[in-house]
């Protein structure tokens, strides 16, 4: 890139100074003069009929202005992600301990949290379903009545796995489980509802994708869309956990109840107790080789316990099979995807959506494969992966797939992989050294046919100053510095000339959910749209005042450039000629993610089609005495395409590794029917400042040369895929035990 | 619904002096974000897990969750409004923004409280002096690696400033 004056730059964050001075506006922090407080009274069963709900004494009571039931919600009472299933407030029956039933609206916190324990609830405790094994059962009771317990049955199959499996020297067969995992984001669930003059509902959304929250805040209310205004101030992290909605439509109804502002705040125990959970897996899994470490087969079933309602348990779970053969060249494929409702924890988006699940499968049965045929495990990853060309068991044509290899070679090196037999791999009696790799793809975007879109609207004023309206909520991921960077460098001005405005359905247009590793892409591409037209009226411009032909002309901080030489008129100059001479420096613009059409007839359904490729290698030490696990170094080797914002890259790849190391090693939501059993950050064991090794990351920057902004893809899932099936096979290589369930805690360790 | 008993409690926040009628129940924290407005101070678990409550009190690194506001009586507070002196960043608070010691942000009030309170008795910590300190307060978007560099390189600017030019410090 020629003209790179702030793309690729470390940059601040677009805020940074109002983040580190503490001035920064999170959901929480909103205040009004009249505000309330809304709280919500959740089930304390996993499955119960609700006998008797009465709210006349809460309601009566002093300080308290609203308690709201089912019975009170003017429009739709569901959430809405992709089936309206779950009830906003439970009508006759709850089938988890998230189920809200009531909401209450007071003057203070401890006002709302009285008013609750005056609402008289009376419970018939019902048996539960908790195993999904067991809810698949014909004869199975319905977690909810009418629907069937299976709610996704679909099986995807490419080649022909039966001879594949039959002509096969070496078969690998194995059963793998995952848990639930928690977000844990900083800043719980938290809304702030409020009624302007004219009707117009305002909620304040700690969320992912407003103007999805627009829509079912509408259909909860009865009212247009258009008289429903979402904004989003600082959002303290999300990881998939916001993106379907929590207390949103709440935090509007109790507003629209009282005529007040109420705020609506999730404290952790309710947090951890409601919200979506990464899908807990069953897998089973048969892949097969030639002697000689060429795949030949992998055929797959895959159960995932959904929980109660469906919210995005379909996207996970096709993701899921969509990435279960790895980034290998295997031909002959088979997925079964199977998702059951039971009474346990809800499930649905979180950072890698499906795929960290199929990695820890396909890793695993990589390193299995290479064991019993004697094969190195780089060697027989190198012989399998994809490459630029390769067209996937999915159908996919991967186009630029150098990376895939790359990755692996690079953290190789850095390991000195081949001479690793070298270190000390047993330093004392009980301990134990080990080395395992894992590599992964993931793919950027919704998946063809979802509706794959973003707009923003850029203008410059006449002091060359610009706004950039973009509604990508910027959970803490970058967005905002990255669409800043693009718009700056597009415009030729520095960075601190560009406002953006945070996301707000009132002022910016829609630009889908801040997922899917998809914004940096889809946005990214629609800034540059939008800043080349500016861009545009300011050369034609320059070139009539220079008499310059235009293509000599270009726009670099902050200054013409004639040749690539500065000249004496500055951008400001041109936008204040613009603006004497009539013409306006607004540009809106609409970008769809590109997918190719030519495809053959058996396709993935959703395919993600361009892909990020990252390897990463653990060392570890297992304390055979105690079952502990210490990650000693963590290679990260990540391809991103061109990179953008580096401040971003490198802070997603670190964080995708720290919660990969809590998802290897410590995390799970402990549920016992249908109780959760770890309630706080206390013992739902995230890794902390000393759990984490100093990681080695390397950045591959390979121009994706498809539908990429200025090269770049998004980054945000691929660090947290390969982590776990790393250190699963650095534990294999240290112990000589494979384990096959997550999170490997010392207990399983000391029972493999 | 329990009696509320209140009591007067006088408090020294970032410099300047605060009478408040505190709820003898009410912690350090609500008495900062709801009586005193300083919502910089965040609330993440309310049970002294994740550290993002952090505040110096009395020149301590405390979860001011676990405070209760008469214990608070008659001291010192330093929230994350009170670091920069006079409108300038503090060092580590420009460090930080440079480094991306953050994204959501959420953790970094405490981060930089519990950051600040190290470097105030010392100004050479290694990496893991660094861990150790930030041990209680939990991140999950950094893994942790910028808060390292942004202390070190805040560190390395602070003893750059108190070094006096030509006496051939180490």
């Amino acid at each position: 890139m020629t003209e790179s004056n702030v793309v690729g730059r470390w940059t601040s964050a677009p805020g940074a100074d109002e983040i580190v001075t503490g001035r920064a506006r999170y959901c929480p922090d909103i205040y009004f003069p009249d505000m309330l407080t809304g709280k919500l009274l959740y089930s304390p069963h996993a499955r119960a009929r609700i006998k008797k709900l009465d709210v006349s004494r809460a309601r009566k009571m002093s300080g308290v202005f609203a308690v709201i039931t089912h019975a009170d919600i003017p429009g739709e009472n569901s959430y809405l992600y992709a089936n309206p299933d779950q009830p906003l407030l439970a009508v006759d029956e709850v089938r988890y301990q998230g189920d809200a039933v009531a909401a209450v609206a007071a003057k203070d916190g401890s006002t709302a949290d009285a008013a609750l324990q005056a609402i008289e609830v009376e419970y018939e405790v019902l048996p539960g379903i908790f195993d999904p094994l067991e809810a698949m059962q014909i004869d199975a009771e319905q977690v909810l009545k009418g629907e069937d317990n299976v709610i996704m049955q679909q099986t995807y199959q490419t080649g022909d796995v039966e001879a594949a499996l039959a002509s096969a020297d070496v078969i690998v067969e194995n059963s793998y489980r995952t848990q639930w995992a928690e977000h844990a984001f900083l800043e719980t669930e938290s809304a702030v509802g409020r009624i302007d003059g004219d009707g117009l509902i305002t909620v304040y959304s700690s969320c992912q994708a407003p103007h999805r929250d627009r829509m079912q805040i509408a259909r909860a209310l009865a009212v247009p869309e258009s008289m429903v205004r979402v904004i989003t101030p600082y959002i303290g992290g999300a990881f998939g956990g916001k993106d379907e909605a929590h207390v949103q439509m709440h935090a509007a109804l109790l507003a629209h109840a009282t005529k007040r502002p109420v705020n609506l705040i999730r404290g952790r125990k309710e947090s951890i107790l409601t919200h979506v959970k990464r899908h807990p897996v069953i897998v089973d899994c048969v892949t097969a080789a030639t002697s000689d470490g060429q795949l030949l087969a992998v055929k797959a079933r895959v159960i995932a316990d959904a929980g109660p309602y469906t919210n995005a348990t379909h996207e996970v779970v096709n993701k899921l099979g969509e990435f279960i053969g790895g980034p290998y060249t295997v031909q002959n494929l088979e997925v079964q995807k199977i998702a059951v409702r039971t009474n346990n924890p809800i499930t649905g988006a979180f950072r890698g959506f499906g795929a960290p699940q199929a990695a820890f499968v396909y890793e695993s049965q990589m390193d299995d494969l290479a064991r019993k045929i004697g094969m190195d495990p780089l060697e027989i990853r190198l012989r399998n992966g994809v490459e630029t060309g390769t067209r996937m068991y999915t159908g996919v044509v991967v186009r630029e797939g150098t990376a895939m290899k790359a990755s692996l070679e690079k953290a190789a090196e850095i390991i000195n992989w081949k001479k690793r037999e070298r270190c000390e791999r047993q330093p004392d009696r009980h301990l134990r050294r080990g080395f395992g790799m894992a590599t992964i793809l993931k793919g950027c975007g919704l998946g063809r046919d979802l509706g794959d879109h973003a707009s923003v609207i850029l203008e410059m004023h006449r002091d060359g100053s610009v706004i950039l309206r973009s509604a990508a909520a910027d959970m803490g991921q970058g967005i905002v510095t990255v669409l800043a960077q693009l718009a700056a460098e597009r415009l030729g001005v520095e960075m601190s000339a560009i406002r953006v405005i945070r996301a707000d359905t009132s002022l910016s247009p829609d630009a889908g959910a801040s997922c899917a590793s998809r914004q940096t892409m889809v946005s990214g591409n629609a800034v540059l749209k939008a800043a080349d037209s500016i861009r545009d009226t300011l050369l034609t411009l320059a070139a009539g005042k220079t008499k310059i032909a235009k293509e000599r002309l270009s726009l670099v901080g902050g200054k013409l450039h004639v040749d690539g030489e500065a000249h004496g008129l500055s951008v400001r100059d041109l936008a204040e000629r613009a603006s004497a001479w009539g013409y306006p420096l607004h540009a809106e613009s609409l970008s769809h993610f590109d997918y190719p059409v030519d495809v053959p007839d058996v396709t993935y359904r959703y395919s993600q089609e361009v892909f990020q490729f990252c390897t990463q290698i653990a060392q570890v030490l297992v304390d055979c005495e105690t079952g502990q696990v210490t990650v000693e170094r963590l290679i990260a080797v990540h391809d991103v395409g061109n990179m953008i914002n580096p401040g971003g890259v490198y802070g997603q790849i670190e964080g995708g590794c720290a919660q990969g190391i809590g998802y290897a090693l410590t995390e799970e939501l402990i549920v016992k029917n249908g109780h959760t059993q770890n309630t706080s950050l206390e013992n739902y064991v995230i890794p902390l400042a000393l759990d984490i090794p100093e990681m080695e990351i390397e950045v591959l920057q390979i121009p994706e040369p498809f539908g990429a902004p200025l090269g770049a893809k998004g980054v945000a899932e691929a660090p947290i895929i390969p982590t776990a099936p790393a250190i699963r096979n650095a534990i294999l290589d240290a112990i000589d035990k494979p384990l096959y369930e997550l999170p490997m805690t010392a207990e399983r360790i000391l029972n493999a | 619904m329990r009696p509320v008993t209140e009591i007067n409690i006088q408090l020294t926040v970032n410099g300047e002096t605060e009478r408040v009628a505190a709820d003898t129940t009410q912690t350090l924290l609500h008495v900062l974000r709801e009586d005193l407005g300083l919502t910089g101070t965040k609330d993440g678990c309310a049970s002294g897990d994740c550290g993002a409550c952090v505040v110096l009190l009395d020149g301590q690194a405390v979860n001011s969750c676990m405070v209760l506001a008469p214990q608070a009586d008659g001291s010192q507070v330093t929230t994350i409004e009170g670091l920069a002196g006079n409108g300038d960043l503090h060092p580590l608070q420009r460090a930080f923004s440079e480094t991306w010691a953050f994204q959501c942000g959420f953790c970094t009030p405490g981060m930089l409280v519990s950051c600040h309170a190290l470097l105030e008795s010392n100004t050479n910590p290694s990496r893991e002096e660094i861990l150790t300190a930030i041990a209680g307060n939990f991140c999950r978007c950094t893994g942790y690696q910028g808060v390292v560099k942004a202390v070190m390189q805040a560190a390395a600017e602070l003893r750059a400033a108190s070094s006096t030019p030509g006496t051939g410090h180490d």
